[in-house]
């Protein structure tokens, strides 16, 4: 069953005024499926995870929005609109696992604690059983010591395996995963994506996956979808979107990567990196038009005042994308 | 040429783990070396060290030809010529002074007056792309990228010949990010500067750098010219850590 988030619009009260993180957001996840959000830095993909697990800090407000998950309708608008969900039929992996762990519990109590909401009534002794079960399943070494150990007695990588077990143990519809691999190792990184893959292909969850690592998500990613200061530019499946990039800050984006086998100066002062000039625009006061057109390289003059709707790129109905460039006239 | 740095046998213990294990490597003045490995490879002790900042065990570190001396005396003439841009630049920045007045503590290690560092700064903060205001806001009130160019104004304006700067890109997106190596790259030919950059993004020191090792649990697994290293690396853990690297290849080829 798919999932399914609708216009989500996130406003923060700041002092200097209202920002408006996210605006009119729309993503939709299928059953098995990985969908990697992108975007840089303030674009709104962190708020996109926190307004769907209702963890929202308390200036912010969800001013509209609806997801559909395991078939039933939530309201974000309203508080704790999916808290019925929260170990149940979600589950969140975040960047740092020094951070989401608790520090002063073991990770066998952790663990039990989700089964305990998982599966109430169970007794203690399969409760133990599964968590170091879980702990298995994840390539843990040692489950049975690792259950009495603390958080800060694991590397990273391994703290990062036990919030994998976590979720896998309350067997989440949707599992997201925030920048899970950031604080990691390119090697640990590629055990920890493999490890989150083969929770998906266990469970059969759909996964969101935010990162801001295009790499990551051509490597891993079933479908992506790029966010840019609070707005959806383009959404499609990665083939897609890799091979022609709807809109031109997908294009920039995939053009600033740096492949291990790009073409070298010899003279390794003369290498130099792509960029995109120009910075995000104020959150507090959205510019006419398009949302990127300041730093967009091939606008013209109806980018100014139009603000362009989702167009089908190539006449895909999978890939879509906000650029009027791809009007048909 | 002369070697900026020079490392023979560094060995340095923390109790039972052994953080450098007979590190031997020499930098040649006005190239940009790299040194790359996975966390607790030994990566952010080695800049420790030879920044002083660190004792070693064993071990001999020579910074321009000179020994490095632990002295508070010899610190301070260090830092006439060997700046760091540590990883975190928001923590390296102190959270309760504003930039105007950490710039001009440079001024005061140099004594130099405050209006000639403040004219250099001027025209670092304009190169870096900074605007002037920035001087007059806490650490807090920028962002990343900011923070971070804003460390490495800190460091030119002390007119180092060798910069080491420990993992600049972490954490940045990738549009900064090219902005940032592609201002470390001005730097590095206009004033000649020797420059060290640590990282595990292997992608960026293969570009940048002459010369690079690979470090693991304290030893320097293969080092060498960069195009030898990446193009036949002859150790399994060099080779391991190329093949982990998530690459958007597949779609470069297919196009």
């Amino acid at each position: 069953m798919a999932i399914s988030l609708r216009n989500l619009s996130v406003d923060y009260s700041l002092q200097q005024g209202t920002a408006h993180a996210l605006r009119g957001v729309s993503l939709e996840i299928q059953e098995g499926e990985m969908l990697g959000l992108v975007g840089e830095s303030g674009s709104g993909k962190s708020t996109v995870a926190l307004a769907l697990m209702g963890l929202l800090a308390n200036n912010a407000q969800v001013t509209s929005g609806t997801a559909t998950i395991e078939g039933k309708n939530f309201d974000l608008t309203k508080r704790n609109a999916t808290a019925a969900l929260r170990g149940r039929g979600m589950a969140m992996i975040f960047q740092d696992p020094m951070l989401s762990l608790n520090p002063v519990f073991t990770i066998g109590a952790q663990l039990c604690e989700v089964l305990r909401r998982r599966a109430p009534g169970s007794d203690r002794k399969t409760r133990v059983e599964m968590a170091q079960d879980a702990l298995a399943k994840v390539k843990l070494s040692n489950p049975a010591r690792r259950m009495n150990q603390y958080p800060h007695e694991l590397s990273g990588g391994m703290r990062q395996r036990v919030v994998i077990a976590m979720a896998l143990l309350s067997e989440p519809a949707l599992l997201i995963a925030d920048e899970p691999t950031t604080a990691l190792d390119v090697t640990v990184e590629a055990q920890i994506m493999r490890e989150i893959i083969g929770l998906r292909d266990r469970i059969g969850c759909a996964v969101l996956l935010i990162t801001h690592s295009l790499g990551l998500v051509t490597e891993y990613c079933d479908a992506i979808s790029v966010l840019y200061a609070g707005e959806k530019l383009e959404s499609g499946t990665v083939e897609e979107v890799q091979r022609q990039p709807g809109h031109p800050y997908t294009r920039m984006l995939f053009d600033c990567e740096v492949p291990i086998d790009r073409q070298r100066h010899a003279d390794a002062s003369e290498n130099r990196f792509t960029v995109i000039a120009g910075e995000l625009p104020d959150p507090r006061l959205r510019p006419p038009g398009c949302i990127f057109n300041s730093r967009c390289d091939v606008s013209f003059e109806d980018c100014t005042t139009i603000n362009p709707s989702d167009y089908p790129v190539r006449n895909d109905a999978g890939h879509s994308a906000r650029c009027l460039r791809l009007r048909t006239p | 040429m002369t070697d900026a740095i020079s490392i023979s046998n560094a060995q340095l213990r923390f109790g039972e783990t052994v953080a450098l294990d007979g590190v031997s490597l020499s930098i040649r003045r006005g190239t940009c070396f790299g040194i790359v490995g996975e966390s607790g490879s030994g990566k952010t002790t080695l800049m420790r060290a030879i920044l002083g900042l660190q004792r070693l065990d064993h071990g001999e570190i020579r910074i321009l030809c000179n020994p490095l001396v632990h002295s508070r005396a010899a610190l301070k003439q260090r830092a006439g010529f060997i700046q760091p841009i540590f990883q975190d630049p928001a923590a390296s920045l102190s959270p309760r002074s504003r930039i105007r007045t950490l710039m001009n503590e440079v001024g005061t290690v140099l004594r130099e007056p405050h209006a000639a560092t403040r004219e250099r700064l001027g025209v670092i903060l304009n190169r870096l792309g900074l605007p002037p205001g920035v001087i007059d806001k806490y650490p807090h009130e920028i962002s990343g990228g900011q923070a971070r160019r804003v460390a490495i104004a800190r460091a030119l304006l002390m007119k180092p010949s060798i910069l080491i700067a420990d993992e600049p890109t972490a954490g940045l997106d990738v549009s900064v990010q090219g902005d940032l190596l592609n201002l470390l790259q001005d730097i590095r030919r206009s004033d000649n500067i020797t420059l060290v950059v640590i990282s595990h993004n292997l992608a960026i020191v293969r570009l940048i750098a002459e010369n690079a090792v690979v470090m693991r649990a304290g030893k320097v697994v293969e080092g060498g010219e960069i195009g030898s290293l990446f193009g036949s690396p002859q150790e399994v853990y060099t080779r391991d850590l190329l093949a982990a690297w998530p690459s958007i290849r597949a779609a470069n080829t297919k196009r």
